[in-house]
């Protein structure tokens, strides 16, 4: 007998939505640590993923060097704590990058400050991904290194996430970044308000 | 396809109201509306519906690169010069795309005709993926729809296994307007499966995004890897945090290319290259001063849920719904009554999650212009 293939979804489940499934869910939220690695040049990487990715996440990362790095008003603060010789300003960061400064970086970099430089990049990557699920796991970001551990790379929050070159099994939500800077807020919803009648939904 | 008379659930309301519909009522009309369904068979469902919706999904797809290099229609659809590129990267950087619904008149008979796409913020998602197919299984354990009945429905599935397999950032952060309680819980409903689909799916209110050195970030000033707006992009680009669009890494859903199809200008462009195509209905974009005739409806480019649309039927009927839309340009597309059932006039809205079909939500209103507060009607097949 040929077996009736059915148009509708197999199971429709809520977890979030109904309070006692949300009850049931919050005990069992043990964040695992995946396996990525971290690199100093697109070569090294290249050895592991796919050089292509691999230079996406690099340029990734020297984008957001800018945004995310520990700012320093003065240069000797900098290098007390990442050494001597081991900070740049913003605009050294994109020469060396040979990169222009968006606009938006300019304006912040305007005010004149320090910053350790990058030393390698997190792969926004996974290594023995199993099950094709969270392709993306970590947000592919900028390295550092401090003063008095020269092995350790660290993220600009000073998360150590790898000793050297490759590897390494971390939890994504330790080395989510952090802009560094002041945040504005409101920036979008203006034209909801604008618009709030008569419509109920800004969907359709 | 008919509409057929049923019993309503004892106690459906606080039912709904546990799993979260709190607007299955509005302004005290009934949204959610089981008094009846209506039935298909299978041969309306395959073949008038689901393949029609996946081919226009992809005569729609095949109109990006020809929007992206050419600076004309890219004014044609009031594009912002600003974002472009924004737009064009997005498309060559295949950045990952969730969900959409097409609007189609159809009767049961002969081709489903394409009213409009709502690619970028469709709601009804979650009347159509949970709550009909829960009304499915519940009416026939009561014995008020056939044992052998179906439905064209596989929209949660299907988004869970979207959730599950597209390249997305996690944590994945989920955001809406703060006032809207619909938008809220189409929000919740999407962050429910992608919790399921094992991402850390996280809700911010669209007021309460940050910026910090032009990266988005979320309330304790963590950069957004990833965000799921339910709100216009055409919005988007005009508000203050425009810039912000620009210079942020964040992995948008939908993405950026989706500003072209969400646009009431698409349905123009799809009638120049696929000309009398029978799913399409004849389109143009207005001309400064055309006079406004018989068989004639006039959309602007941007508007939701029906607003600032006016048509004129072949009789000479005027109707018009309101709205707060007027500033765009506007688009004629030839007037194609919906199909009537009893009182009601009857629109289907068609899903696509990646590019499959995915299942139907049907749409009624007293007028012939749908509109936001049309009820919602469950289906099913049977053959």
């Amino acid at each position: 007998m040929k077996q009736k293939v059915l148009k509708r979804s197999k199971k429709a489940a809520l977890v979030l939505m109904v309070p006692t499934a949300t009850f049931l869910m919050a005990g069992c939220g043990q964040e695992e640590a995946v396996q990525t690695a971290a690199f100093e040049t697109v070569d090294q990487c290249a050895a592991y993923f796919n050089p292509e990715q691999c230079r996406a996440d690099l340029n990734q990362a020297l984008t957001m060097h800018t945004q995310v790095a520990p700012k320093y008003t003065d240069k000797a603060s900098c290098e007390t704590d990442f050494g001597v010789g081991q900070c740049e300003t913003p605009a050294q960061a994109a020469a060396a990058a040979g990169t222009e400064q968006p606009a938006q970086q300019a304006q912040a970099s305007s005010g004149g400050f320090f910053m350790p430089m990058m030393m390698g990049f997190l792969a926004g990557q996974m290594l023995n991904r199993s099950g094709g699920q969270l392709k993306q796991p970590v947000q592919a970001q900028p390295l550092y290194k401090s003063r008095d551990d020269r092995s350790t790379f660290r993220t600009a929050t000073n998360t150590p996430v790898a000793r050297g070159v490759g590897p390494t099994y971390i939890k994504p939500s330790s080395v989510q970044p952090k802009a560094a800077g002041t945040v504005n807020r409101g920036g979008f919803g203006a034209q909801a308000a604008k618009r709030s009648s008569p419509t109920k939904s800004f969907g359709g | 396809m008919k509409k057929v008379a049923c019993d309503e659930r004892p106690g459906w309301r606080s039912y709904a109201e546990s799993v979260g519909f709190e607007f299955h009522t509005f302004d005290g009309e009934a949204y959610w509306d089981e008094t009846a369904y209506y039935q298909f068979n299978l041969r309306q469902i395959e073949q008038d519906l689901e393949d029609p919706t996946e081919e226009l999904h992809q005569m729609a797809l095949g109109l990006v690169d020809d929007i992206i290099g050419d600076e004309e229609k890219l004014q044609q659809l009031a594009i912002p010069e600003k974002f472009w590129d924004f737009v064009a990267e997005s498309w060559r950087a295949k950045a990952p795309s969730l969900y959409g619904r097409l609007d189609l008149v159809y009767d049961g008979n002969g081709p489903a005709k394409l009213l409009e796409l709502n690619y970028d913020t469709p709601t009804s998602l979650f009347e159509t993926g949970f709550f009909q197919w829960v009304w499915l299984e519940d009416q026939i354990m009561r014995g008020k729809v056939p044992q052998g009945a179906d439905q064209f429905n596989s929209l949660q599935d299907q988004l869970e296994t979207a959730f599950a397999e597209l390249p997305l950032a996690n944590p994945l952060y989920f955001a809406s307007v703060a006032n809207s309680i619909e938008d809220k819980g189409t929000v919740m409903y999407l962050m429910d499966i992608a919790k399921q689909a094992g991402l850390d799916s996280r809700f911010i209110e669209l007021e309460q995004l940050g910026e910090a050195s032009g990266q988005l970030v979320d309330l304790d000033g963590y950069a957004i890897g990833g965000l799921f707006k339910l709100y216009p992009w055409e919005f988007m680009v005009q508000e203050d945090f425009a810039s912000v669009i620009l210079s942020s890494q964040t992995q948008w859903l939908e993405p950026g290319w989706k500003m072209l199809l969400s646009n009431k200008g698409i349905l123009p462009l799809l009638w120049q290259k696929h000309q009398g195509h029978p799913n399409l209905l004849e389109s143009h974009f207005e001309q400064p001063g055309q006079s406004f005739g018989a068989g004639w409806v006039r959309k602007p480019l941007f508007s939701r849920e029906g607003a600032n649309v006016e048509l004129v039927t072949p009789s000479g009927e005027k109707i018009s719904e309101p709205g707060p839309y007027a500033d765009s340009a506007f688009i004629r597309q030839k007037f194609q009554p919906l199909p009537k059932f009893g009182d009601s006039y009857t629109m289907i809205g068609s899903w696509v999650v990646g590019n499959s079909a995915a299942g139907i939500g049907i749409r009624e209103d007293n007028s012939l212009i749908t509109k936001d507060s049309s009820r919602f009607l469950p289906h099913i097949i049977l053959d």
